[in-house]
């Protein structure tokens, strides 16, 4: 639209008979109703009389009328250069699709009010029927001065600016009542990718941080409401895609930014928050999940990261079921006579001989050292717990506990260890407790520890080593449950 | 030469058999056996084995022992005593409420019933559910809301009473409860059953079957201890008796040792004047050949029991006083049991017994606390209550979590069942009383072998009746023994003709949904 354009239609704005002075302070005063409409009735998000939602349940009913005839109309315009009688049918159309916007928008207002929907999606789509309503409206006050001829081209800019809201608030209404990837969800795979959608929404790789533990969290605590079953909110957290999608109130993971990210900030609302998320009373979020999504998102909410720069977690290192030992009944003679001779046993874990024994020095802790312990090395492979606590050995004993290839717990409560050596225990795959308790290993001693993978469990109470902060006693937050 | 043991006559030594009376008199004489000591016979097995592996220290020789005599040598491990598959827990310590903890005020948070203050509870809710002859009587049964407000603590948002803070502190390791449920509503069947399984006095108890299952850890302490906490005159304190860790059945070897609240913790422990250590060694000597010879006369199992409990005796003698003397514990521990634990018989000295117990080798310790048959003024007694108990539960399972015995120690709380939610007696804003409620308690459990951090089961809206996942006091009792690596289905003993067990002959079951 040129400046001689916008000049001309100033002119014709000018009201210059009884009849248009009318038409336009009706059409006014109709905007402004329609603009403010919102604002004198409010949408409270608090469900009202049955009656206004049975009406406004015909609103997807009703919407398709003004669509199908606002799609019809620049058919119509364009078809009726050639056949003028077209051209006539459009402005009964353009008037009969005013009056079914007209319609549609104050039964969608209706079903909003009635049905107490709130949220980012109703309000999006609200304002587009609006919009749209207006500028249909204005179409019908541009309309006869380019039909008649005046040359003006506001019209068919107006009209396409119409069908360019009619599309955009059309799928804002879809995604209301659809989620908002329905139409994508089954397009082939090669189409996604050319648009885009592809990349915005890679499969999840098997392992992956997210399959591993953003996955989990959303199913236990999410997926009730916003899974399968019951699609809350158009959102559906039950798989990566529904997560990235969003819902009807448009995306909750924004990557690289946890704190724009809806679903980050409704699980960290106070619980009584009327937005707090999970909603219904149920637990909140344990704070090491809200840790693990923050960092997530922060990391760019990848489908396939299969690490998070500074998250460590222990079930990432899986506790490994334990390995069986092998049958040690042929020793059992033998075992009992090391007993009587030592006063030290060796003790069946279960009936089961695969479950191992467990190296018990409780009778005569204060004789039993490092020569002692030599001495059950034969029965090394076979011993998956030492008791030595209390007992009399020393550094000495991590040399001959490396021969314990089976070996999983280890007590040395209260022995004179310092910690010299303990690296040597790094030789044993299956090792999962250490308990140095009361022992005067130091921080540099029990930093040793920190290479042993299948530690899980490293009690240093009552230690120099042991951790500034009282609730927190083992080595580290990651590595072990104090 | 069979001598009876009635007759004290040792001049003269002849057998009665030999004498001239009537083959009738003689057969009778024979006879005249204890019922007990010819089934005993029978069991002699298992009393050598216990025995033997008492005396000889190392349960492997006397229980190989045993199998050899049985000629069952099939398998070395099927008479041992051990665990039937690889235990998470290996030692366990119950704190038991005697008297039946007022759910409603403590952990089992019903906010609704505030506002139903003075209603009376719905009969559809109350159901055909016996009374005790303390509220049948009544003409009104008033919903009594908690005096206390709850609030939620931990990562798992757990409702805990104002009365709790310092268990509050520590709800995210528990296994929570609520839906305990028994069939007794008077104190002594209900801690019968919840203690031995069955109502009736006579069968072994939860610790006995642990030590005739799952043996000593150590020689030098009981397999299985009893601590009782001093009873406070201000509470309603219901008696408990030894049969709650009587051995039943069982021999009594089994049953658990109580250590007293009060002065000696185990009476004449110290010797006398003038009897030194090897005095006294010689003395039981001589006692335990004599016991031999009884028992090689009589084929009673008692009698190995009694020879084992007195080696047990001189051996605690050495151990106990090294497992009373806290002067050796560090200044954290005091912090963390408060001032009460330096009183003995007091449940905060009981708890840091418990702990150095478990780090001893004690197999199983049960504290018994009596005090909680609230049947009036709630307000007045249960902030006491829980003044006693609540630093205490927290600070020995902090206590063993710090020092890593929690991963292998199973933590049990219960009482035997739980109180009404409508007031016995008056009601007021200010005061009410509770009566005995079977339906439904809260119990909990941490440490291991249960998932730690849950809330099991629920309550209606009254606490009254359960509404999801019951767990019945068998279930109860069988995941204990899971835990600890026993199929309850399989620890059983031949008595009166059935294969007894804790669990009973009506099915139990563990309850995967506490299990970790």
């Amino acid at each position: 639209m040129n400046v001689k354009d916008l000049a001309a239609f100033a002119g014709r704005l000018v009201p210059d008979s009884r009849r248009t002075r009318v038409l336009w302070s009706v059409s006014l005063a109709l905007s402004i109703g329609l603009l403010l409409l919102p604002f004198l009735l409010v949408l409270d998000g608090k469900p009202h009389a049955d009656w206004q939602q049975f009406l406004g349940r015909f609103h997807p009913l009703v919407v398709h009328l003004p669509i199908g005839l606002l799609v019809l109309l620049p058919v119509l315009e364009v078809m009726g250069r050639s056949r003028p009688a077209l051209r006539e049918a459009a402005e009964f159309v353009l008037l009969l699709s005013f009056a079914c916007c007209l319609g549609a928008l104050a039964l969608g207002y209706l079903l909003a009010f009635a049905s107490g929907d709130t949220g980012a999606g109703v309000s999006r789509h609200m304002w587009g029927g609006i919009v749209l309503t207006l500028c249909v409206l204005l179409c019908v006050l541009a309309r006869p001065a380019w039909s008649s001829g005046q040359g003006t081209r506001f019209y068919p800019a107006l009209l396409t600016c119409v069908l360019l809201v009619l599309t955009w608030t059309a799928d804002q209404g879809g995604s209301l009542t659809h989620g908002s990837n329905y139409l994508t969800e089954y397009m082939p795979a090669p189409l996604k990718v050319l648009i885009g959608f592809g990349l915005l929404h890679p499969k999840p790789a098997a392992g992956s941080f997210y399959a591993r533990h953003i996955n989990p969290v959303l199913d236990a605590n999410c997926v009730a409401c916003h899974g399968e079953g019951k699609v809350k909110g158009g959102l559906r957290l039950d798989s990566y895609e529904g997560l990235m999608s969003g819902g009807k109130d448009g995306p909750v993971i924004l990557a690289g930014q946890p704190d724009k990210s809806a679903l980050l900030v409704r699980v960290t609302l106070p619980p009584d928050h009327k937005q707090f998320m999970p909603a219904e009373g149920r637990p909140p979020l344990r704070p090491e999940e809200i840790g693990w999504i923050r960092a997530w998102i922060q990391q760019g909410a990848s489908p396939t990261a299969r690490q998070l720069a500074g998250v460590l977690i222990p079930e990432d290192t899986p506790e490994l079921p334990p390995h069986p030992v092998g049958d040690y009944s042929a020793f059992m003679d033998e075992i009992q006579r090391m007993a009587v001779g030592q006063g030290a046993k060796l003790v069946p874990v279960s009936r089961q001989p695969s479950d191992g024994l467990i190296l018990n020095t409780v009778d005569v802790a204060a004789n039993f050292g490092d020569a002692q312990l030599a001495q059950f090395s034969k029965f090394a492979p076979y011993i998956v717990e030492a008791e030595l606590d209390r007992t009399a050995v020393t550094d000495a004993s991590f040399a001959i506990l490396s021969t314990f290839t089976h070996l999983r717990a280890l007590h040395l409560e209260g022995t004179a260890v310092s910690g010299n050596g303990l690296q040597k225990l790094g030789s044993l795959p299956e090792l999962n407790y250490i308990n140095l308790s009361g022992t005067r290993v130091t921080k540099a001693a029990a930093a040793q520890l920190g290479t042993m993978k299948s530690l899980r469990h490293v009690y240093l109470y009552n230690t120099p080593a042991q951790p500034e902060s009282a609730g927190n006693l083992a080595l580290s937050n990651t590595r072990s449950t104090p | 030469m069979k001598q009876h043991p009635l007759c004290t006559d040792t001049e003269h030594q002849a057998n009665v058999l030999d004498l001239p009376i009537p083959a009738g008199l003689k057969q009778a004489w024979a006879a005249l056996e204890t019922r007990r000591q010819f089934l005993g016979r029978s069991g002699k097995v298992l009393g050598w084995a216990a025995a033997s592996s008492l005396l000889a220290g190392r349960g492997l020789i006397g229980d190989a022992h045993a199998a050899d005599m049985t000629g069952k040598q099939s398998s070395p491990f099927v008479d041992l005593k051990l665990p039937q598959f690889a235990p998470k827990a290996k030692r366990a310590i119950y704190l038991f409420m005697s008297g039946g903890p007022p759910q409603m005020d403590l952990l089992d948070y019903k906010p609704n019933l505030a506002a139903l203050y003075n209603q009376d509870i719905p009969d559809s809710v109350r159901g055909s559910q016996q009374l005790t002859g303390m509220t049948a009587g009544q003409a009104r049964f008033p919903i009594a809301p908690s005096h206390w407000a709850f609030q939620r603590y931990g990562q798992t948002g757990t409702w805990v009473s104002d009365l709790l803070p310092y268990t509050a502190r520590m709800v995210d390791d528990l296994t929570i409860i609520k839906t305990t449920n028994t069939e007794a509503i008077n104190h002594e069947p209900a801690i019968m059953l919840m203690n031995t399984g069955n109502m009736n006095a006579g069968k072994p108890c939860l610790g006995a079957w642990l030590s005739y299952g799952l043996g000593s850890m150590n020689d030098n302490l009981p397999t299985f201890m009893v601590l009782q906490t001093k009873t406070n005159p201000k509470e309603n304190n219901q008696p408990v008796s030894s049969r709650l860790w009587s051995s039943g059945f069982l021999s009594s070897e089994y049953a658990g040792v109580g250590l007293r609240s009060g002065g000696d913790p185990v009476l004449y422990l110290t010797d006398p004047d003038g009897v030194d250590r090897e005095v006294r060694r010689k003395m039981l000597d001589a006692v335990e050949q004599m016991n031999r010879q009884t028992l090689a006369e009589m084929g009673d199992p008692e009698t190995n029991a009694r020879i084992a409990q007195y080696e047990m005796a001189f051996r605690m003698q050495a151990s106990v006083p090294e497992l009373t003397d806290l002067s050796k514990e560090p200044p954290s521990t005091w912090d963390l049991y408060g001032p009460d634990a330096k009183e003995p018989g007091t449940f905060a000295y009981n708890c840091l017994l418990a702990r150095r117990m478990a780090e001893r080798g004690v197999r199983f310790t049960q504290i018994y606390k009596r005090g909680w048959d609230v049947h009036a003024d709630v307000t007045g007694v249960l902030p006491i209550l829980c003044q006693e108990v609540d630093r205490p539960c927290y600070a020995l399972v902090t206590d063993l979590k710090r020092r890593g015995l929690l991963d292998d120690t199973l933590v049990v709380w219960a009482g035997e069942f739980g109180r009404t939610v409508y007031s016995q007696g008056g009601l007021s804003k200010e005061n009410y009383g509770r009566d005995h409620h079977p339906r439904c308690y809260t119990t909990w459990m941490t440490g291991g072998g249960v998932r730690r951090g849950i809330t099991y089961g629920e309550t209606d809206d009254y606490s009254y009746n359960i509404v999801k996942d019951p767990v019945t006091v068998r279930d109860f009792n069988a995941s204990i023994l899971h835990c600890l690596g026993i199929d309850h289905n399989k620890l059983t003993y031949k008595f009166q003709g059935l294969d007894q067990k804790l669990t009973g002959p009506v099915p139990a079951n563990i309850v995967p949904g506490l299990l970790a």
